[in-house]
């Protein structure tokens, strides 16, 4: 057996060192946990949200929904090759638009809704102008992103010019639209990014991964993550930032949604359902983000009282997995896809 | 492999790639940290301050404010 490197055998002792560091200090800042400081309060009421629109249309899998700003438009992408438009409103469809490679994983609405990004297994993010159509009326893509060396699993617009995209490879890239060239990469996952979610004044971005963590970036400072956070023993399969911009919920594979605060840098809640024997591949928030929202493995979609961390019920309808959650910025409904090719709106 | 659009860590010899996740991890342990109890605090006030507005809480405060109430139909006078 070769003998042990000593500069590599110091370095993993300063790593050992500064986890120490980070565990005692996140524990010595513990002063009290969520049931201590919610003990006062009343447990939020029982899930009322019914499925108030099924968008039928597609006709194979759909693995993405996404809100426009409007709160009323969603897009949705599925493995049948397109993206539709739909106004939740009508449950009508108000654009198709084929793609041409029919492995989308995930889609994206730019705030304005004037631009879609999709992207999957052909390993490249395409933006389309929705207001830019060609002659059959059908949208024209307006920029390509390519140079990845693994599936595109998540993507953001900041605005219309500003997009960032998570991947199987382990990137993380802020693009600037109108080039087409990346402005910034952000490095530190080690393993696939698997989503992502921005703050509200779009000043960070948290994004989760298969490497089981959830990391924190900052856009204004972009050289280095800012913060990470473990604790979920799989995949990290879905992301939210709480509406306060404070903390961030999760939804994971271990079969666990928890709520991460910023400040505290630290875990301060975990989220079950009674029987919990399916991953979560979803999650979201309500507006003022009392109720946290995960869509599940097997078909259901859960909600608990982020505060009392109380299961506030559970809702049927999708008749197979559900793969995508998005909630109306308005905070007035939220939509989910799944395998069973349709796209559900619920509200109450 | 595409050298160009490699990541950085696959052109790493596995010490570089220690020292680069030694110094972040460093970086990290350095941050500021608030009370759990100070930030716990801070998510309940922005909670109930904005459950108002929340409508899968408490619903829509008219029907007419619910774009997915059932339209009644309009009669010709």
């Amino acid at each position: 057996m070769p003998p042990k490197d000593p500069e590599v055998e110091k370095l993993k002792k300063e790593l050992q060192d500064a986890i120490a560091k980070v565990q005692e200090d996140q524990k010595s800042k513990a002063d009290t946990d969520m049931s201590g400081a919610c003990g006062d309060l009343s447990e939020a009421p029982k899930v009322r949200a019914m499925c108030k629109r099924m968008c039928k249309g597609h006709i194979n899998k759909v693995n993405s929904v996404h809100f426009s700003g409007d709160s009323r438009h969603l897009v949705s992408g599925s493995l049948d090759g397109k993206l539709i438009i739909w106004d939740i409103f009508t449950g009508n469809k108000t654009q198709v638009i084929p793609l041409r490679s029919a492995w989308v994983m995930s889609v994206a609405f730019s705030p304005s809704g004037n631009l879609v990004a999709s992207g999957g297994m052909d390993n490249q993010c395409t933006v389309h102008d929705i207001n830019d159509r060609d002659s059959t009326g059908v949208a024209k893509i307006a920029r390509e992103m390519l140079g990845y060396e693994g599936f595109l699993s998540s993507m953001r617009f900041l605005d219309d010019d500003n997009l960032i995209t998570g991947s199987g490879d382990m990137k993380v890239i802020h693009w600037d639209v109108k080039t087409g060239k990346k402005v910034h990469e952000y490095f530190g996952h080690s393993g696939d990014v698997a989503t992502m979610s921005l703050s509200s004044d779009h000043s960070v971005f948290a994004t989760g991964s298969v490497d089981r963590t959830i990391k924190v970036w900052d856009l204004r400072d972009p050289k280095t993550c800012k913060q990470t956070f473990w604790g979920h023993t799989s995949d990290v399969n879905s992301v939210y930032m709480h509406p306060s911009n404070m903390a961030i919920a999760s939804g994971s594979e271990d079969k666990t949604a928890r709520l991460w605060d910023l400040r505290s840098d630290q875990q301060v809640c975990e989220y079950k359902p009674p029987t919990a024997n399916s991953g979560f591949t979803c999650c979201g928030m309500s507006k003022s983000g009392r109720y946290i929202i995960c869509g599940s493995d097997d078909n259901t979609i859960h909600m608990w009282d982020s505060l009392k961390g109380s299961h506030a019920g559970s809702l049927q309808g999708h008749e197979n997995r559900i793969t995508s959650l998005a909630v109306a910025e308005s905070g007035i409904a939220f939509a989910t896809s799944s395998w069973d090719m349709s796209v559900r709106v619920w509200a109450l | 492999m595409d050298r160009r659009n490699a990541h950085p860590r696959l052109l790493m010899s596995s010490q570089q790639q220690l020292r680069v996740l030694v110094d972040q991890l460093q970086r990290e342990a350095n941050i500021e940290r608030m009370n759990t109890s100070e930030a716990i605090n801070q998510l309940k006030r922005y909670i109930t301050e904005h459950e108002a507005e929340d409508y899968l809480l408490v619903g829509f405060s008219s029907q007419k404010a619910n774009p997915f109430r059932e339209k009644s139909s309009c009669t010709v006078l």
